[in-house]
This record gives C-alpha cells, structure tokens and sequence, in this order.
C-alpha cells in the first residue's frame, strides 16, 4: 500500500511543470518581485493560460488538466521553486476551482469552470476574509438578502488573492450574522457584475507579482442559480475546500525552499574561505543536511495529505499537519541560506532574501499555522 | 472533525429509523464499509452525500450540519438559541444519572448569579 515512486504520467506532469517554471516563470522573477507600486502583469496569465496551468484541478470534461491532488502538489512545487509570486494568480484560481468542482451543481460547473480553462482562461478568486472576519470566519459580515429570485450582496472581503483580476469569484456572505457560522453561503460571483469593484490593493513584503486587495460589494446582484451547494451550508463549503487545497499550498513553498536549499548548496561549495570551500565546515554542511532533512519530511507529509484527498478520505487532520510544518520548514530553511550566503544572501543581487519573503506569507494565508494548530489539537 | 460530528448524527439517525448499515448502505447506493467510514468521519463527505441521506431519513439538512461545523472557542460565541439547542442535543446523549448531575451543577450555578 505504501510506495513512493511517482507514476510515469506524474512524472511527465513534473517535468512539464519545471520546463514551464525555468522557461514562462525564472525569467521574470526578479524583475517582477523589484516593481513598485501594484501593477498587475497580465502577461503571466497568458502564459499559464498557453499551459493550461490556471485549469489544473479542473476535471478534464470541463477543459481542465483534471490531475489528482497528489500530481498538482507535485505541479506546484515545481511552480513555487521558480516563483511563488508568479504562481500566486493560479494558485488563487484553483482555490475557486476546487470548491466549484466540490460543491457546483451541473449546470454550475458547465458555465464556469470552462472559464478557467484552455488559452483564453481567466483567473478567479475565493473571497472568505473581512476586515473584522480573519481567523474567525463565522463572523463574516457580508450580508446576502434574497430578493425573489436574486440575492442582493453588500459588504468588504479583504485580502483577496486575484481582487479585480477574476473572472469570477466565489464569495461567502451571511445571511444573518447573528447566526454566525449556520448563516453562511456561498455564491459564484461575475467578476463585472456592476456594483462590484476593487478597493485596497496591497503592497506586499513578498509575493510580489500577485495581486492581493479588497473586493467592495455594493447592491451586487447575483442571480438564485448562482448560490452554491444548500442554503446555509457555506461553513462547510470552505472548511472542505480549505482542506483540500492546503496541502497544495503547502507543496509550492516546498518548491521554494528547495530553490533557496539548492542556492545555497551551489554557493557552499564555491565559496572559498581559509582555502577551501565553506561546505567543508561543518557548520556550513549540517545546515545543508537540516535543510535537505526537513524539505524531504515537509514534502512526505504532503503528498499523504494529498494521498488521503485523493481516497476521498477525511484529510483534515494531515492537511493541518503538512501545512504547518511545510510552511514553517520553508521560512527556516530560507532562512538558513540566508545565513550561508552570508551578507551576499542579505543583498537582492541573490534571490534567496526573496524566497524567504515569499514563503513568509504561507504561515498566514488559508488559515494561520495557529488556526491549524487549533483544528490539531482539538482532533488528538 | 467536522465528519465525525456529522458521521455521529447520521449514525444515530439511521438508529432511530431502526435501519442496519447494510439497509441504509443499500438504500444509498453505498458499499457498507462506505457508510461505516462516513459515520466514523474516516471519510470525506460531500454535501451531495448529506444531501441524500438527509432525505433517506426524512431529515432536514440543518440536523446534520447546524451545530457540527464548531472549533475551538466559536462555541462560546454562540447566540443564547444555539446554546440552547446544542445543549439539549448533548443531553439526549447522556444517560440519566449524568443529566441528574448536569441538572444539579446548573442550579448551583443559577443560585449564584449576581
């Protein structure tokens, strides 16, 4: 029951992802993690689009790549080891994508998941968070008024992966908020419905390529077909996609830690001091086994995560699992190539000082590592 | 978490309908062994599959879902009905002399209300 070679067709997947990343992402890295101000370069879309990378846990019969769980972690970690920035508008859209194909009826899944899909595919967003509803997502205050056979949307989701840029978005409002998490409901939202607009964009520590902001509802009308799953049952609807998407999360920081590991190895071995490279110092070298120790535990830990969705099986417990120590082995391992680069890994001319501001953000988004460490402890 | 809470449920639904797991399985369109891991919450459950076991016992699907989805604190924010309602829930699972206990700790705290 237990091996560990990938199949001939993840395998192909895996390397059709890293021509991709060193090809479509490493290039432009740099120079989009060094722009200032908040533009978005629709270009990359374009060349995921060409890939059909932005369709990746969409099922084939919708145009998608319809991989399992466990062959997009393996995507995505080769995404993340180019750019976690520039994965950041996909990422997003799977987000969307894998409640959609959770929780959408027919009808729904046939006139949006297609969107995604193929050359002329847009990005989409899931929109859970509020200014005063973070962790705490039974607090939502967006509020969802039926009106016949529309329900009338108003309020503000902050930090939005993909805000203003998607074709839609799937958002979670309240249609009464004093029942908290029981009043919950999500809805697929066009993009150019009119009353919905951009606020906020953010200006980022790292991810820099994405585009995280706000989305404002004013009066937004969605249409009755376009509520998703039964009424009231939106707290399960993200508690269940959430699950099923950290663990992918969790795999592109692996991506990015294995790039600032292997940055680091390089330097180790050509970096001259006392005459002789610096990996010849064990305090140097064993940084290098933690390194590779902990990225190959982060990235198991993962893939059974992964393994567990992909039976069907309730995955809660190994997804928290993997996110947590996935996203924390990567600010460590980060961290610790800083450290051998020295004040070189300090400066921009390395990009390991970049992996480390981009996977900072993982400990926080999709549930904070202390909200995981929450739904741990109350399954021991 | 959240599916053993619903996994429970459903268990005890299918009890009080006075349906076996191989009856309910087979009602279903499930194998046994499906059935018994949805109500162990070892398996994932779609809102399709609530959906439908839902109306295989003539359930509304807030019985499954309404006090389930709970972690951590949230509990303790609850409006007074939810309270209510979630500890009447628990009761009904205790036997007698644990309710004759919970009974007496809830006089005693009344008697001490400011």
């Amino acid at each position: 029951m237990i091996g560990f070679d990938l199949t001939e067709e993840q395998l192909n997947y895996q390397k059709m992802a890293r021509i991709f990343a060193e090809k479509e992402m490493k290039p432009y890295a740099d120079e989009l993690d060094k722009r200032q101000g908040t533009g978005f370069d629709w270009r990359i879309v374009r060349r995921f689009a060409r890939a059909n990378l932005l369709g990746v846990s969409v099922p084939k019969a919708y145009g998608g790549m319809g991989v399992d769980h466990l062959t997009a972690s393996i995507i995505t970690e080769e995404l993340g080891a180019a750019c976690l920035g520039i994965s950041h508008p996909a990422g997003g859209t799977w987000l969307a994508t894998t409640c959609l194909t959770l929780v959408g009826n027919e009808d729904q899944k046939k006139r949006f998941l297609p969107l995604v899909c193929g050359e002329k595919a847009m990005l989409a967003g899931l929109a859970i968070t509020e200014p005063e509803a973070g962790s705490d997502m039974a607090g939502i205050k967006t509020l969802a008024v039926r009106k016949g056979e529309r329900y009338i949307l108003n309020g503000t989701k902050s930090f939005i992966s993909n805000a203003g840029l998607g074709g839609f978005y799937i958002v979670f409002a309240t249609t009464d908020p004093q029942k908290r998490q029981v009043g919950l409901n999500a809805f697929i939202v066009d993009g150019d419905s009119p009353g919905l607009t951009l606020g906020r964009v953010e200006d980022m520590m790292g991810m820099r390529a994405g585009q995280v902001g706000e989305l404002i509802f004013n009066n937004v009308e969605v249409p009755l077909e376009n509520q998703l799953g039964a009424e009231n049952t939106g707290f399960l609807i993200a508690m269940q996609t959430l699950d099923m998407s950290r663990p992918c999360m969790g795999a592109g920081a692996i991506g990015a830690a294995r790039a600032a590991f292997e940055t680091a190895l390089i330097f180790a071995r050509e970096r001259k001091q006392y005459g002789r490279p610096i990996i010849e110092n064990q305090a140097i070298s064993i940084m290098l086994a933690d390194m590779a120790t902990e990225i190959d535990a982060a990235r198991l830990l993962t893939w059974r995560a992964c393994w567990l969705i992909d039976q069907e099986m309730d995955s809660t417990l190994a997804s928290s699992i993997s996110k947590v120590f996935t996203t924390e082995m990567a600010e460590r391992v980060c961290s610790r190539a800083i450290q051998i680069l020295g004040g070189q890994g300090y400066t921009r001319r390395w990009p390991v000082e970049k992996y480390y501001r981009d996977v900072r953000a993982c400990q926080i988004y999709e549930g904070t590592n202390q909200i995981q460490r929450m739904i741990i402890s109350s399954m021991l | 978490m959240i599916y053993k809470t619903i996994g429970k449920k459903i268990q005890k639904a299918r009890e009080e309908a006075g349906l076996s797991q191989e009856e309910m399985a087979s009602r279903l369109g499930y194998t046994q062994a499906a059935l018994s891991n949805y109500e162990l919450g070892k398996r994932r459950l779609y809102l399709a599959n609530i959906e439908q076991i839902a109306r295989e016992l003539n359930k509304p699907l807030s019985y499954f879902l309404v006090d389930s989805p709970l972690r951590g604190k949230e509990e303790q924010k609850e409006p007074p009905d939810e309270i209510t309602s979630e500890i009447i829930n628990l009761l009904s699972e205790l036997p007698t002399e644990e309710k004759k206990n919970i009974l007496e700790y809830i006089k005693w705290r009344r008697d001490r209300l400011p």
